[in-house]
């Protein structure tokens, strides 16, 4: 884990960046020279906006919001020190915790698999040197700058309505359905399709990783006798591995704190009955529609303490899966 | 590719702690006293609005009124975050739900004294007060009925019902004889868990909503009111659950009695002129039915809205003289007409009548004509503003099939006094 933090100009880029030359083009001034000094002094007075923006509008509130956990802030009366009692009832008396929690779990563990599947499966098919490739890419990719945003999620209500899409196509086969949003069972599964829709951002990051696979391995094995499926298993699925885990890290933090879907399409109520009560929506519910921002501050780090400890687990498990070129 | 992994950590890092803010925007005053007021609604009432503020500047050159709109979805999440940042408005439009938060919390002025409500109907104006004091002035009332689509109606063959006798049980019968007389894409009836439907049904059986603290509503009667709807659907009186969610959520215009695709549906009375212009037919009002025996329909006047003045404003006259032009002067009201209900004030009133749009004409008639029947609207308390929705999800579990009714109602008590406890 340490020896990864240490960001070496050569370590960072792949083989064929740009930045590779410049770092290694340009000789460096030593140390605490003069022109270093100013060199430094300028990059700090460039990172001030930058800075601001962190401190201001990033650090501050996270850290104010970590206070208001431990009070009954209201929003509009004065916030009152409650110790742990937020997090005492998040987790003793408050069943809409559990029913989010329970719904955001079943909606990142179906939905990013399918997803990242779906995107490796496209992504494979495209680097077969397929013609017109960029407009595929950008066609594929394109769901995934919509599909948080509001439009894409009334569209959703829509297609999935009583009268919508789905069931006038269903109606050509006789079949009669049902509202797919407004139904319990149906209501999350309609997300999760969204969410998997969206495999556009992946499916680029792996095409960009598949390329980087040498093709003298397939070449080789090939020679071998190894079938496609062979060098598959072999080859591709090792040596993309590392593509795989950034993807997962990404997409299940993504989706932990996926918003703008269940809001959208349940109307702002997690409906029907809680079957769409996504954690950040009920997080959103408690403070600005309950008044008790305490109380949301309090779900709001138990969610940070979540995702950290999925994300180090998914640290963990990856040093007996994902596979490093480099660290043989 | 290692340093994918560096990548992968920083930007897990990132995405884990960042959220999103907001801003806001201040204003100048050239000398005059600037006065914000905050209220919701469609582009109509903004127009509306925006004449009445010019017709107070033009009386009170000195104030300066500034109009602070938002659509109702994101209305009070956004009045919340000013009140919170010190930066309340003046004059805020609030609901009857929001008062006991509002006041509550010490947001709002007390109003006692500071506004002249002499000409207002005094049962009507006991809802704008919370723990004695007159935090609110209410801009006019609803009252909650039934609404019959004639056209829809009148082709099934059925006679409208006598509306001071039904029962729940015709009313059931009747949707479905509706839904059958028709070709299949009309409906007797549309239904709404709108608290104020279960409120209404629970004081024909001598329940309040509210009581002392606690909520007054027994599981028995909750049960009774899921079993309306549960034998609405099962005789296809009303379309079944997942439909009418979606109908609901689709809001007024799309309606089954908007579109003409539904005989009667509930609604508070503001809704007559919107539900008659989409339409396009003739609406009725009736009195909503009653339980077997009930000696009332539990009808009473709801303030549409209240007029407050935040507790941290320096321009207190200047805005009581607002509050006041707003509910007691004929200019006034000859602008807003009934927008935001039915106008309270008597002498306002009267002078204003004859301008009334047909639909608010109609209205009109019916409360007049309910006059002796009506109770006294119920505050709700600290907390009362969660209940719309925990009526609303307990509602659907049932009428879905996600919990049983006895379990519903068990936990619907636990969480309802759970929300207004302390």
């Amino acid at each position: 884990m340490v020896d990864s933090l240490s960001l070496k100009p050569e370590a960072a880029a792949p083989a064929h960046a740009p930045a590779v030359k410049r770092g290694r083009g340009r000789p460096r001034p030593p140390r605490g020279s003069l022109r270093s000094r100013r060199e430094a002094w300028a990059a700090h007075l460039f990172l001030v906006p930058w800075f601001l923006g962190l401190f201001l509008i990033t650090i501050g509130p996270i850290v104010a919001s970590l206070y208001l956990s431990f009070t009954d802030y209201s929003l509009l009366d004065e916030a009152k020190w409650v110790g742990l009692d937020n997090y005492i009832t998040l987790f003793t008396e408050d069943p809409r915790f559990w029913t989010s929690l329970k719904v955001t779990t079943i909606y990142v563990v179906v939905s990013v698999p399918l997803q990242l599947g779906f995107a490796l499966g496209l992504a494979l098919l495209l680097d077969r040197g397929l013609r017109g490739l960029s407009f595929y890419r950008s066609i594929y990719y394109l769901p995934s700058l919509l599909g948080g945003s509001v439009a894409i999620a009334i569209l959703w209500r829509k297609i999935f309505g009583a009268d919508g899409l789905v069931n006038a196509v269903l109606a050509i086969f006789g079949i009669q359905g049902t509202s797919y949003v407004n139904n319990p069972d149906t209501a999350l599964g309609t997300l999760i399709l969204l969410h998997v829709w969206t495999f556009g951002a992946p499916m680029v990051i792996f095409l960009a990783g598949l390329r980087q696979i040498p093709g003298s391995y397939y070449e080789a094995a090939s020679i071998d006798g190894a079938g496609t499926l062979q060098q598959f298993k072999s080859i591709t699925l090792p040596l993309l591995t590392p593509i795989i885990f950034f993807n997962l890290v990404l997409e299940v933090i993504k989706s932990f704190q996926s918003f703008t879907q269940s809001f959208i399409v349940s109307n702002g109520t997690g409906g029907p009955t809680d079957s769409t009560l996504f954690y950040t929506l009920y997080l959103y519910t408690k403070g600005f529609k309950d008044y008790e921002m305490g109380y949301a501050s309090a779900l709001a780090w138990v969610l940070v303490v979540i995702i950290a400890g999925l994300t180090g687990v998914n640290f963990l498990a990856s040093k007996y899966w994902v596979f490093y070129g480099d660290s043989k | 590719m290692r340093s994918l992994k560096t990548v992968a950590l920083l930007a897990a890092a990132a995405l884990t702690l960042t959220a999103c803010g907001g801003g806001d925007e201040g204003g100048t005053a050239d000398g005059k006293v600037k006065l914000r007021f905050s209220y919701w609604g469609s582009d109509a009432r903004q127009k509306l609005t925006e004449q009445a503020i010019a017709a107070f500047e033009k009386k009170n050159p000195n104030i300066d009124v500034v109009g602070e709109f938002s659509d109702w979805p994101s209305y009070y999440e956004s009045l919340a975050t000013k009140v919170a940042a010190n930066d309340a408005p003046d004059v805020m439009t609030l609901e009857i739900r929001g008062l006991a938060e509002y006041a509550g919390r010490g947001a709002l002025a007390d109003l006692t004294g500071k506004v002249n409500v002499a000409d207002l109907d005094q049962q009507v104006l006991a809802t704008g007060s919370f723990d004695g004091k007159q935090y609110a002035i209410p801009t006019g009332v609803n009252v909650f009925a039934m609404f019959v689509n004639k056209p829809v109606f009148d082709k099934s063959g059925e006679k409208l019902p006598d509306d001071t006798s039904w029962t729940w049980d015709d009313y059931i019968k009747l949707s479905e004889k509706i839904t059958k007389a028709g070709d299949g894409t009309t409906f007797g009836t549309e239904y709404t868990f709108n608290q104020v439907y279960l409120s209404m049904f629970a004081a024909q059986r001598g329940e309040k909503f509210y009581d002392n603290g606690k909520i007054g509503v027994t599981p028995e009667t909750i049960k009774a009111w899921w079993a309306n709807f549960d034998q609405l659907i099962k005789t296809k009186g009303s379309p079944d659950a997942a439909k009418m969610a979606e109908i609901a959520a689709a809001g007024v215009e799309q309606s089954l009695i908007g579109t003409n695709k539904g005989a009667m549906g509930m609604w508070w009375s503001n809704q007559l002129g919107t539900l008659a212009k989409v339409s396009g037919s003739e609406l009725q009002m009736l009195r909503l039915p009653k339980a077997e025996g009930a000696s009332t329909h539990g009808m009473f006047l709801q303030p549409a809205m209240h007029w407050t003045i935040s507790s941290k404003t320096e321009r207190s006259a200047e805005a009581q003289k607002f509050v006041d032009f707003l509910v007691n002067d004929p200019e006034a009201t000859g602008i807003l007409l009934s927008d935001r209900g039915l106008p309270i004030n008597s002498k306002v009133l009267a002078s204003v009548k004859d301008k009334l749009p047909p639909a608010d004409q109609q209205i009109l008639t019916f409360v007049e004509s309910v006059k002796s029947e009506l109770a006294q609207a119920e505050v709700p308390p600290k907390g009362g503003s969660k209940m719309e929705d925990i009526v609303r999800r307990y509602s659907e579990a049932v009428t879905s099939g996600q919990q049983s009714p006895d379990e519903a109602a068990t936990k619907f008590l636990e969480e309802a006094n759970a929300a207004i406890a302390g």
